[in-house]
């Protein structure tokens, strides 16, 4: 079985402290990890093909560090990757980038495209729908289990209230994988030095079949206004000063409303 | 008449014994054959040194067993009676082959003290045995296993002495030589017969049956635990390897791929139980027992390597043991502190740390068994340099407000390079340690710097979880940033850091400056000793000193922090049961610290359940992990009311009168 996985790069933000530059999150000093639910579908794919043979092949849409996902998902066990990466791409919107991915997907011969429910920094939880679309495939999304047999694969999707829906789909087809669908490996070091031989196809907007209007910023229907951050809760109010200082006004505050006896 | 030995008096079918001996030596042949198959398998896996432990040491370890008396007099006169018995024994056979195949002379009065002395060590032999018996049975040692083998190996050697003595008491009855007496056992043992003739009559009978049973324990040997009387030995000749940079080879995830030295520790291992009885994890009741994982390692080796585990029959059965194994040695690579109490007391220095080690580097590489917490803290090292936060930068927040040089910056010199540590830069409460420390060196007038932001992390973390390539990265990286600002003198808080950046750096940096590395209690002590540590200001207090484990047993260090704290006025040190080189773990190193393992205890309460009894008011130790990790057991123990805990630092401020550190508090609960 060939299947393709698309793949993000997205920032990690749990933790850290946000700044937006111009309209967009600054990037200075955040990390750039591989979008959780991604990270989900390389794994399903490694272990399907582990299990019943096969190839996974990965796809990023993103600027020159955005390697650093491919490498890693080949690491965990995918065999070949490739990156679209040009100018021409930026300012893609959802139905944009999907078309591009389609473009790229044709004459591939997959039999399966996976790809994350949605992107940790975006969120529009369109891509893998929207790829459907361009390809005239049948998708399935939240999926929490994955069966392929031959000619068809069985989707176990996820519902609310722990309920959940198997739906079985004629190959090919392109799924949208939840998290929790299993536990992804750990990448060491070791392994993704192992890979950093291999070889990533690189894909230009001038490799695709796609007309010039139909790529980026131009071709986008939504365009991105603004972003904000969250303001400051009314309730929450900020201790300044010292270890102790703090520890002192918290504790008169608690005694003041009554929380201390 | 000349006395002289009577080979094989009054016996028939010599030839059947010589073929019974012949098969008894060809499967001894086979299981030292199996044997050295098996090490040399381990010579091409992983090379020993030629570096090795003196030779005087280890034949005192060996022949006197000094190890062995250590941890216990019973088990040290034990081992002697039965080694030396062994021992006598087989040199006397030799010597009987000697004299009946090549040159006699076991004749006159060499013969009779030879005789006199095959009795007293085949007495030394029973003995030993009646005694190893008794210890299983009768005064069952709690560390003791009784597996079917432990009892019928030393029953098995008994009847072999046993009947070696009846044989000669047979004998000795049936001719009576005048110098019968020289073979005192025998000739006590003599009596039980009645007649000459009876002993004549029972002679051949007595002398098959010792015959066999001998042949079958010959024959046994090399499979029994008794391999270790080669292994042991070569075991403690390989201690303290000096340590390599590993090549992490994929491993599968397994033990089996282990080297020379590694090998001769399984076979050396008689399963004393030792290990298991200092073992934090084991003992607090965790599913955890190192000797299991020598043992399941030790199987595992013989099925993927042994020649014998080739022969098609037995394929089937291999494949389905080291499935079974690898799941049970999965679930157990975490539960180690690294704590190093086990190879204190082992007495064949076999202990399992460093193959814990190797069995979670080849996991890591594996990727699918490793636990989601570690996988974290493992991601966070990566990216931000820390086990955690992910957040840059987060190093330099506990000196705000204190003027420490930033060694990162242009023209900043200083002596020392404080290096402060993930933790202690980054936890509340370790943070106390730094702020602490560094005003007790601005105190004493002591010129150092820090790192500030950009200190990286020093690997000890990924070592410690087996995370190969991590640890190289973060090791390069850090000494390409020490050797760019020329930083050779560095003060580390933990015992982690200072073990990793003295014993492990240097390994990754060739042409590198050398390095002095020091343990802040070092640090401190060398200034008390220089007269510039003054504690001035009194501490009436009672305190107990926690040892780290990584500066007591892994680098000697118990005596510096006990020194200063004697020299603090009014301070009264009291001890727990555990202390020094026994010092009970924290149970927070191995990366235990950032991991939560179904089926854990709370190491760290029982520690505190010892620091109870000596009614001591506080709990200085000298480690920020071991600090966090005393600290949450005081207050999820319920020891609170009881003792505060402390790091040596905090308390020296405080000797020093230096109030400032905001966590003063923590001393008077
Ligand atoms: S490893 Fe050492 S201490 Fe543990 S059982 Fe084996 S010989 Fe005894
Ligand atoms: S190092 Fe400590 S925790 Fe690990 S096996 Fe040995 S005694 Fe147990």
């Amino acid at each position: 079985m060939k299947i393709l996985v698309l793949v993000k790069n997205v920032p990690e933000v749990a933790e850290a402290e946000l700044e937006i530059d111009q309209g967009a999150l600054d990037l200075e000093d955040l990390e750039m990890v591989v979008n959780e639910w991604d990270n989900y579908a390389v794994e399903e794919a490694v272990r399907i093909t582990e299990a019943s043979g096969g190839e996974v092949h990965l796809m990023t849409l993103g600027g020159e560090d955005d390697e650093d996902v491919l490498r890693r998902g080949l690491a965990m066990g995918a065999h070949a990757a490739s990156h679209l990466c040009d100018e021409a791409f930026e300012g893609s919107d959802p139905a944009t980038v999907a078309r591009i991915f389609a473009a790229a997907v044709k004459g591939g011969g997959y039999d399966l495209i996976l790809t994350g429910v949605q992107s940790a920094d975006l969120g529009q939880a369109s891509i893998g729908v929207l790829l459907a679309q361009e390809l005239g495939l049948p998708h399935a999304t939240m999926a929490i289990a994955l069966e392929p047999s031959a000619g068809e694969v069985v989707v176990t999707r996820e519902l609310e209230n722990n309920t959940s829906e198997k739906v079985a789909l004629p190959l090919p087809a392109v799924v949208t994988v939840q998290s929790g669908i299993n536990q992804p490996r750990y990448v060491s070091i070791m392994g993704i030095r192992k890979v950093r031989k291999m070889t990533i196809e690189q894909i230009e907007a001038d490799d695709l079949s796609l007309a010039e209007d139909a790529l980026g910023a131009a071709a986008s229907m939504v365009a991105s206004q603004s972003l904000v951050l969250p303001p400051m809760g009314d309730g929450a109010q900020m201790l300044e000063g010292g270890l102790d200082s703090v520890c002192d006004q918290a504790a008169a505050i608690l005694r003041e409303k009554g929380g201390l006896a | 008449m000349n006395p002289l030995r009577m080979p094989f008096w009054g016996v028939e079918w010599a030839w059947l014994f010589y073929l019974l001996a012949t098969l008894a030596l060809a499967v001894l042949a086979l299981g030292l054959w199996e044997k050295i198959a098996l090490w040399a398998q381990g010579r091409r896996a992983a090379p020993v040194a030629s570096h090795s432990h003196p030779l005087g040491a280890v034949l005192a370890d060996v022949f006197l067993g000094r190890r062995i008396w250590q941890g216990g007099r019973t088990a040290g006169l034990m081992h002697l009676m039965l080694l030396w018995g062994f021992l006598g024994l087989f040199v006397g056979t030799c010597a009987v082959a000697v004299d009946h195949y090549l040159i006699s002379f076991l004749q006159g009065r060499v013969y009779l003290w030879f005789s006199a002395g095959l009795e007293a060590c085949g007495l030394l032999l029973v003995l030993g045995l009646m005694l190893a018996l008794a210890r299983r049975w009768l005064l069952p040692v709690p560390r003791l296993e009784r597996r079917p083998d432990d009892t019928l190996l030393p029953l098995w050697l008994l009847a072999v002495a046993c009947g070696g003595f009846m044989v000669e008491a047979a004998r000795l009855a049936a001719t009576r030589p005048p110098w019968e007496a020289w073979s005192f056992v025998g000739y006590g043992l003599s009596g039980l017969f009645p007649s000459a003739v009876a002993a004549r009559e029972a002679f051949p009978w007595l002398w098959w049956s010792h015959a066999l049973i001998s042949l079958g324990f010959i024959a046994w040997l090399p499979w029994s635990k008794l391999a270790h009387a080669i292994a042991a030995p070569a075991s403690l000749y390989l201690q303290g390897q000096p340590l390599a940079v590993l090549a992490v080879a994929a491993e599968e995830g397994d033990l089996a791929a282990l080297g020379l030295r590694h090998l001769l520790h399984l076979d050396a291992c008689t399963r004393c139980g030792r290990c298991v009885e200092v073992c934090p994890a084991a003992q607090a009741g965790e599913p955890f027992s190192p000797r299991d994982l020598l043992r399941r390692a030790r199987r595992q080796a013989r099925l993927k390597y042994s020649p014998l585990y080739r022969l098609p029959w037995l394929r089937g059965r291999r494949q389905a043991l080291l499935e079974r194994d690898r799941a049970a040695d999965w679930e157990a690579a975490w539960y180690c502190t690294t704590c190093r109490a086990c190879l204190e007391v082992c007495p064949v220095q076999a202990a399992p740390i460093e193959m814990i080690r190797k069995l979670r580097a080849g996991l890591v590489e594996q990727g699918s068994a490793v636990p989601p917490q570690l996988m974290d803290t493992m991601e966070k090292l990566f990216r931000y340099g820390n086990p955690w936060v992910a957040k840059k930068g987060a190093k330099a927040g506990w000196a705000q407000g204190r003027e420490i040089p930033d060694l990162n910056k242009k023209g900043a010199e200083a002596d020392w390079l404080y290096f402060v540590g993930c933790t202690t830069a980054i936890d509340t409460r370790a943070q106390g340690i730094a702020r602490a420390l560094s005003d007790v060196f601005i105190h004493c007038g002591v010129s150092f710097g820090t790192l500030g932001k950009k200190e990286p992390c020093c690997g000890d973390i990924a070592r410690r979880l087996g995370e190969q390539g991590l640890m190289e990265e973060q090791i390069e990286a850090t000494q390409a940033l020490l050797n760019k600002q020329g930083l050779t003198r560095i003060i580390c808080t933990s015992p982690h850091c200072f073990d990793t950046i003295k014993k492990v750096h240097p390994l990754f940096s060739e042409e590198g400056l050398p390095l002095q590395v020091l343990h802040y209690s070092q640090m401190l002590h060398r200034l008390w000793q220089q007269g510039r540590l003054i504690f001035d200001h009194p501490l009436p207090i009672k305190v107990t000193y926690h040892d780290p484990c990584f500066l007591a047993r892994h680098n000697r260090l118990v005596d510096e922090p006990r020194d200063l704290l004697r020299a603090m006025p009014g301070l009264e040190l009291v001890e727990m049961a555990d202390h020094g080189l026994n010092s009970l773990c924290c149970g927070g190193g191995g990366g235990r610290m950032w991991h939560e393992i179904p089926g854990q205890a709370n190491l760290a309460v029982r520690r505190l359940e010892q620091a109870a009894s000596t009614g001591a008011e506080l709990v200085v130790t000298a480690c920020p992990l071991c600090l966090i990790m005393l600290e949450d057991a005081r207050k999820t123990g319920g020891f609170e009311d009881k003792f505060a805990i402390i790091d040596l630092s905090e308390l020296a401020a405080r000797a020093l009168g230096l109030a400032a550190t905001d966590r003063e508090a923590a001393v008077n609960p």
